[in-house]
């Protein structure tokens, strides 16, 4: 049975249905069968070339939309919609409603379909509804500076967008396609290409850039995840990492192997370098521990794009298996400072000695810190290690210097900020009011599994790392430069 | 003078001053205008990229037979490329507006220096 169309598609209907019941009280049961349901669609979807809305292959060229299933795909795939079930999870506990509900399901298909798609329309149309699901999500935490947030984000969102259709139309200009495997094998046989495909080029690393939070968009990204509630700013940062893995990858089977490309490289690992340095400088100073994690988040993406614009198979291996790390134990990091920011506040300066009213929760939470600041056995210094290693081998060391300091401070800020929430001496009558305050179950289950995931991916690293190899070494032998 | 490099021009100085707008004007109406002037400059480049002089209209009719047909048409996907950008421009302005009512009611200003200022 061919279900591949449903993981796009169930998330949106389901949307609909949910945003019209709003505070029914089949909101609740509605979420718990969505959830389930949109685990199992990615493991039973059969992998291969799927064509919609056309009339399949015509005279060597694709009409209609092409959707790509393959193992990699299945494993981004499945893991965002766990990441998905868990906020989910976790939103149980909450005060739900059908709308936030609806906006994290419009998000997830939306970016499910970013990463299947092999038509570039269709990345751009879903691209434009995950950018409305994220400012949605920013502002039903109700607050003004959210609201603030939030509509800047719509306002460089649609400029950016803007300006990816822009590049999209350059390049149909120029290859009179929107199919991504077509398009590379036209540009691959022509002699020079035209101006256009330079700008086209240029207006998908703009796209790209605001899709991810790489510079010069870092800033807007950050406060929206440092204002939106913490365990939606973790689906928040998903779907941002995973825009990016998937727009790399699409900007990889465009132009890989041609000349021009590799100018292209060398400003994506100049952004990604900026965005590494920048966050984990601003994180070292902020007093607020959302905020704290928000600036960690674009650090983060720094180094996702790090590996995927070294280009070389290793490097997109490492760069998606970041990826995959960083989105487990980033939202586990949010579900902390969500708990956290319930027992008792996020600012840093006003909280301590929180161990004994939680010491499984602060365990949790220090695994996930360790994991960020990649310590073995966790999976961050599975992923980190195989990063060091593949700019070790494109033959760049500066790189791995430059990824080890940052390392380093990622993990000065964590303890930190592990230290001040955790361990710092506390007054008596204030742990009493902490010990009354109740911590919904559901956020702690959602925890535990993000935990368990996080050491078994690094205990066992080859899980995904084998699955991803062969569609790397696919799409990385093709950057072979004449 | 060839109308199709001539509108390619002219969808580009849409975008270069829609640009303008977004990053200079202190005014969140006139932003939202100037990001909806740099949508239609986008949809005119789609569209001029489609255009072919003398050409029909993409639709097959029995009395136009299929060479005359596939030889004088115009290109289709960039029409529907359009239609489709429009509806979402369209919702993105609906939601856009809508908020700066909700911060004209909060703040009674238009200014974005003043709205969207950090606190």
């Amino acid at each position: 049975m061919n279900l591949l169309p449903l993981i796009v598609v169930f998330p949106l209907i389901m949307a609909i249905i949910l945003n019209y019941l709003y505070k029914n009280r089949f909101v609740k049961l509605l979420t718990v069968i969505t959830l389930l349901l949109i685990l199992i669609f990615p493991l039973v979807s059969i992998y291969g070339t799927y064509y919609f809305a056309g009339h399949g292959i015509v005279d060597g060229f694709v009409s209609g939309i092409s959707y790509i299933y393959n193992p990699t795909k299945m494993i981004m795939v499945f893991i965002l919609m766990l990441i998905g079930s868990l906020t989910l999870i976790t939103s149980l506990g909450e005060k739900i409603n059908g709308l936030t509900v609806a906006l994290i399901l419009l998000g997830l298909g939306s970016v499910s379909a970013i990463v299947l798609s092999d038509d570039l329309f269709n990345v751009y149309v879903f691209y434009e509804i995950a950018a409305v699901a994220q400012a949605g999500l920013v502002m039903s935490s109700g607050t003004e500076n959210a609201y603030k947030a939030g509509f800047k984000y719509l306002i460089i969102g649609t400029l950016a967008g803007s300006l990816l259709l822009f590049g999209i139309g350059l390049l149909l200009a120029g290859t009179g396609t929107l199919n991504i495997t077509d398009m590379h094998h036209y540009l691959a046989n022509i002699e020079s290409p035209s101006y256009g495909i330079y700008g086209g080029l240029l207006m998908m690393i703009i796209g790209l850039a605001y899709g991810s939070g790489l510079p010069p968009f870092h800033t807007v990204k950050a406060n929206v995840y440092s204002e939106a509630e913490p365990y939606l700013a973790g689906i928040l940062q998903t779907f941002s990492k995973f825009v990016l893995i998937a727009m790399i990858i699409i900007m990889f089977k465009i132009f890989g192997g041609l000349s021009y490309f590799a100018t292209s490289q060398g400003v994506l690992i100049g952004l990604s370098i900026f965005a590494m340095v920048f966050g984990v400088v601003m994180a070292l100073l902020q007093s607020d521990y959302k905020k704290l994690l928000s600036y960690h988040a674009i650090s983060q993406v720094g180094y996702v794009s790090v590996g995927l614009a070294l280009g070389t198979p290793l490097g997109i291996v490492a760069g998606i298996f970041h990826g995959i790390n960083n989105v487990i134990y980033k939202t586990a990091l949010f579900l902390g400072a969500h708990i956290v920011s319930k027992k008792a506040s996020s600012d840093l300066s006003k909280i301590g000695g929180l161990l004994p009213v939680m010491p499984v929760v602060a365990f949790m939470i220090l695994c996930a810190k360790l994991a960020i600041s990649g310590v073995p056995p966790f999976n961050g210094f599975q992923s980190k290690l195989l990063l060091a290693e593949s700019a070790m081998k494109a033959n760049m060391p500066e790189l791995t210097l430059i990824m080890i300091i940052v390392s380093i401070g990622t993990f000065v800020s964590m303890m930190k900020a592990f230290y001040l929430i955790f361990l710092k001496p506390c007054p008596d009558e204030r742990l009493e009011e902490y010990k009354n305050i109740k911590i919904s179950k559901y956020s702690i289950f959602s925890l535990t599994i993000l935990t368990l995931l996080c050491i078994l991916l690094g205990l066992y690293p080859d899980i995904v790392v084998n699955t991803i190899m062969p569609f790397a070494k696919d799409i990385g032998s093709q950057l072979v430069i004449k | 003078m060839d109308i199709q490099l001539i509108s390619f021009v002219v969808s580009g100085l849409f975008v270069i001053m829609g640009l303008y707008g977004v990053f200079f004007i202190d005014n969140i109406i006139k932003k939202i205008i100037s990001l909806s002037i740099i949508g239609n400059g986008v949809n005119l480049l789609l569209i001029s990229i489609g255009y072919k002089s003398g050409g029909f209209v993409p639709i097959k009719l029995p009395s136009v037979s299929m060479d005359v047909f596939i030889g004088n048409m115009a290109y289709p996907l960039p029409q529907a490329l359009v239609l489709t950008n429009i509806v979402i421009g369209a919702s993105m302005l609906a939601i856009m507006l809508s908020l700066s009512i909700v911060f004209y009611k909060k703040y009674r200003t238009l200014k974005s220096s003043v709205i969207l200022k950090d606190d």
